[in-house]
């Protein structure tokens, strides 16, 4: 594909391929260096799937097909999307786990395949919290285990504060998950501490509402992450790569009445302390919810929420009602004010950059920054001017898996890039992950044929011995 | 049968707190039901306390004996008390179940039944509630008997010969202060009086009805009792214009009023036949020459007030009158003696009054419609003195202040009036105070005039004879037939004095100009 691309600017050599950019300095497409771990450039896809596993939460072929893309497209290193370390901590029921040792092998396959296309994967080990969408036939009859027995506001979600017990169960199931990933011979995990799951629920202020060690100051609150590092650290060691994700400010008052949550200050603390306990890179984004108005920042597609929402209705107390605010134009102002009155002032490319400069300024690992990242220009100033070490990018490297080697050939911008419209984020409760923006395609058809490839090739098929039946 | 296990922990969960939808549901329910039945109860109360209509008559004498002209909003009587009244004050009303006891004439309907009010006696709805007040016919309706005993003949324009105003006005202002005039007490009587008041009806009239007319007629008390005491009661067929005028609508003090002006009470005067009076100086004193603004005044006396005047019913009795004519008096013709006492009455009378001739009454003579001056007339003055200078120019600029219908013709004379004579069998007693009974005692020496004579009910047999009623002779002081009083000439401002004109003519020269009277 490289090859036909037209030349850059007549003018100096003639930039290629991501090899030739490296070789010519360009910041982007150089190594870069974890304490365990060196990426062959700056860029990774960051955490996103779709539906594609299992309902027992194995993986699938389909998976395979999807982070090879983006390892084919050019990416230094795949974080994985969302893997939880329990199936009592899933967001969507089809999406793969990493709770039984059964699954290794199954890891170990879409590691080896990532690896094929010299890229390198990261399992992003995670635990829904009461972020839990689709609960699935797994977990529809209790409420979600996190730090508070308030319910969730948003969607209504049910929630249990979570026992000791239940915390000790949990940090030693993400010691296990981080054990598989290496024995799976993955590069690293990153602990989703960030976007509003189990650990923002801890780490917030306008969540936690415990009494115990595990609430109250931002120390108290830390204590779930900090121990789970630990554990992970106690369980594989100091040499395998570790990366936290962190929401920089939690914004949590988008149902305007919420408390607004942590602040950059007590991220810049967490960061601190993350790094201590061992952590080797710390990833920022932003929000204590998913989505969240500035994560992923953009639009929001209130008409396809219309047609899809519906599959989360029976998830949350207050599912219908969101439902009726999407489905009737008349009440679309309503979620359209809620949800854009937070837009305003913030950038869409680089949303979180500023918090990613303050939190590098406080620690010594490399910081990864999430958030509209598009512009080969504006990343390459990122990294050269020291604000961040790396950028990770889902949308616009879904809607274009080439973008890095386009960025290599010299184009700042892609020919057709993704416009932000979310259209990905407002179909994943029904649909194949995928880019719905048809106005990229030449036709609908495309568009579908496109979101569609990733089932192929098609896995083998065998005929299952009878033990297994 | 066991309940049925919820499918998901959502579910449970709505399950479990549906009551507090239901509850919610209910709640909504319960305020949209109080909210409907408030609103409608509101909108019920709205147009009940919105009501405001007024009967309207097809023939013009009915709009004149009974339509509105706008008097009741202000001063008026809420019918339901009007009706209760007479079971309440028995005594005052001689215990009769109507109004005649103070000289109001009622008639019947085609089919024989009495009409509920009497002739004067208007009603409207004043916010969703029957009021009655007075209109125009109260003071210019009365009758005439042929004979005692005879049919009583009832004529809308001549003055009202039967009504004791004062008697009338006492009886309202002493009720105001009574204690059978608390709503509480008076519902029991007006509900015996035919009144349907139901529960809503009742917490108005407790709420606003009631305080309100009872607090009009007690303001209406203090201003006018003060009055009433410095003067001698009225008597019937006689009304004080301008005094409560004063005190009423500009809020003068009764203690401020002169001794020469307090006691200006006179005649109820005709009405026939305004057309030909237009221009001409109206009222006793001539103070007034235009007849819009002389209505509009004297409509004022009736109660009504610069708001709540309807215009357009006051036009249509000021239209009516233009040309009611005087009823053809039925007295026997002596046409020999009327030819010969015509030709006295050219020389002695006409310059002043006109006079009846064969192609009906002349309206066109030198001095007709212009004031006499008091040094001349020589009759009562108090009349004359009760409209001051002072009471003028508070009418000039206040009444009807910033409206098309200001006052601006009103002045100050020093005399009064030269009337035109028509309809004169139906005026007696004569003069503007009503101080001389028949046209006979007219053309005697102020001397020879009766001293005392009955006027009220009962006193409209005309007197073929003298001119004018019968009237029987009394002693002031001592007690009258009821519904009658005694006048005493000898009061302030009933003196019989004055007017010497055919005083001197020989007994046949009055016996032929009295002749040619009686056909006025």
């Amino acid at each position: 594909m490289t090859d036909v691309l037209p030349p850059r600017a007549a003018a100096g050599p003639i930039i290629r391929t991501p090899a030739d950019a490296a070789a010519a300095g360009d910041p982007i497409f150089q190594p870069l260096h974890f304490r365990n771990l060196t990426v062959k450039n700056r860029i990774f896809r960051s955490n996103i799937s779709g539906i594609f596993d299992n309902q027992d939460g194995s993986l699938t072929q389909t998976r395979i097909n999807w982070e090879s893309k983006f390892a084919k497209g050019g990416v230094g290193g795949i974080i994985s999307s969302y893997v939880p370390v329990l199936m009592e901590g899933r967001i969507i029921a089809g999406y793969a786990t990493v709770h039984r040792d059964e699954f290794i092998p199954l890891w170990a396959k879409l590691g080896e395949a990532v690896h094929s296309f010299d890229a390198k994967y990261i399992m992003q080990l995670s635990h829904s919290g009461r972020q839990m969408d689709l609960p699935g036939v797994h977990n529809q009859m209790r409420p979600s285990l996190t730090s508070t027995s308030n319910r969730e506001t948003l969607h209504g979600f049910l929630c249990r504060a979570m026992t000791k017990g239940d915390i000790e169960h949990t940090i030693n199931a993400f010691a296990a998950g981080a054990w598989r990933a290496r024995e799976a011979g993955l590069d690293g995990v990153e602990l989703h501490a960030a976007n509003g799951y189990l650990f923002t629920q801890f780490l917030s202020s306008g969540i936690n509402d415990r009494t115990d060690e595990y609430g109250g100051s931002l120390k108290n609150r830390a204590r779930f992450l900090l121990d789970v590092i630990s554990a992970i650290r106690s369980r594989v060691g100091r040499d395998f790569h570790l990366q936290v994700k962190l929401s920089a400010i939690d914004r949590n008052n988008v149902i305007p009445w919420e408390h607004k949550g942590n602040t950059l200050a007590d991220t810049v603390q967490v960061a601190q302390w993350v790094e201590a306990a061992g952590a080797d890179a710390i990833h920022v984004s932003s929000g204590s919810l998913f989505p969240h108005p500035l994560n992923p920042p953009g639009d929001l597609p209130i008409d396809i929420l219309a047609v899809t929402y519906d599959a989360m209705i029976s998830s949350g107390v207050y599912g219908f009602r969101n439902f009726l605010l999407f489905r009737y134009p008349l009440l679309r102002p309503i979620f359209h004010w809620i949800w854009f009155r937070m837009k305003k002032g913030h950038p869409i490319e680089g949303v979180s950059l500023e918090e990613a400069r303050a939190i590098k300024a406080a620690v010594s690992v490399p910081v990864l920054c999430t958030g509209g990242f598009q512009t080969a220009s504006f990343v390459r100033d990122a990294i050269s001017g020291g604000v961040v070490d790396g950028v990770s990018i889902a949308r616009s490297l879904m809607a274009n898996k080439d973008l890095v080697q386009q960025w290599a050939a010299g184009h700042d911008l892609p020919e057709k890039p993704c416009t932000y419209c979310n259209k990905c984020l407002a179909n994943a409760p029904k649909n194949p992950m995928g880019c719905y923006e048809e106005a990229r395609f030449p036709s609908r058809e495309a568009m579908i044929d496109e979101i569609m490839s990733v089932y192929k090739p098609r896995a083998d098929m065998r005929i299952p011995l009878a033990s297994e039946l | 049968m066991a309940a049925r296990k919820a499918v998901t922990a959502v579910e449970a969960h709505l399950a479990a707190t549906r009551w507090q939808l239901r509850l919610g549901v209910a709640v909504v329910a319960l305020l949209i039901a109080l909210g409907v039945i408030v609103l409608g109860l509101g909108l019920c109360a709205a147009l009940r306390l919105s009501g405001s209509a007024t009967p309207r008559y097809a023939s013009d004498v009915d709009h004149f004996k009974y339509g509105s002209i706008g008097s009741e909003p202000q001063s008026g009587v809420p019918y339901a008390v009007w009706k209760a009244l007479p079971a309440l004050y028995p005594k005052q009303f001689e215990g009769r179940n109507d109004y005649t006891a103070f000289g109001f004439i009622y008639e019947t309907d085609e089919a024989g039944v009495r009409k509920e009010l009497p002739i004067g006696v208007s009603k409207r709805q004043v916010n969703g509630v029957d009021v009655v007040w007075l209109n125009c016919a109260t003071c210019h309706t009365g009758t005439w008997r042929a004979s005692d005993g005879g049919v009583v003949h009832v004529v809308p324009g001549m003055p009202s010969n039967n009504l004791d105003f004062h008697r009338f006005v006492s009886l309202l202002l002493t009720a105001a202060t009574d204690e059978r005039l608390e709503a509480a007490d008076l519902f029991g009587p007006m509900e015996k009086a035919g009144a349907h008041l139901d529960w809503f009806d009742r917490l108005v009239w407790q709420a606003a009805v009631m305080p309100r007319f009872r607090e009009g007629l007690i303001r209406v008390r203090g201003r006018l009792a003060p009055l009433l005491e410095r003067q001698s009661p009225w008597g019937a067929g006689r009304v004080d214009t301008f005094n409560p005028y004063k005190l009423l609508q500009f809020g003068t003090p009764a203690a401020s009023l002169t001794e020469a002006e307090v006691h200006g009470v006179s005649d109820f005067p005709a009405i026939f036949n305004q057309r030909p009076r237009e221009g001409m100086e109206l009222h006793w004193d001539g103070n007034n020459t235009s007849l819009q603004e002389r209505n509009l005044s004297a409509a004022i006396g009736a109660g009504v007030t610069p708001k709540t005047v309807d215009h357009a019913s006051l036009r249509r009795v000021a239209g009516w009158l233009m040309d009611l004519p005087a009823p053809v008096s039925p007295h026997p013709l002596n046409a020999q003696a009327a030819l010969r006492g015509q030709a006295i009455y050219k020389a002695e009378c006409f310059a002043c009054h006109g006079g009846q001739e064969a192609g009906g009454y002349v309206f066109k003579a030198e001095k007709l419609g212009k004031v006499t001056p008091i040094a001349l007339i020589g009759t009562d003055r108090a009349r004359l003195d009760s409209y001051t200078k002072e009471f003028r120019e508070q009418q000039l600029s206040k009444m009807f202040a910033g409206t098309p219908y200001q006052f601006r013709y009103f002045r100050k004379t020093d005399g009064y009036s030269n009337q035109p004579l028509d309809g004169l069998w139906l005026r007696g007693p004569y003069l503007h105070n009503g101080s001389v009974p028949t046209l006979t005692d007219l053309l005697k020496a102020p001397a020879e005039r009766p001293k005392a004579f009955l006027r009220g009910r009962d006193q409209d047999v005309i007197d073929p004879v003298n001119g004018g009623f019968l009237t029987t002779a009394c002693t002031p002081g001592q007690p009258t037939p009821r519904g009658t009083s005694c006048y005493d000439t000898a009061l302030p401002g009933n003196g019989n004095g004055g007017h010497l004109y055919g005083v001197g003519l020989t007994p046949e020269q009055k016996a032929d100009l009295l002749a040619y009277l009686l056909t006025f």
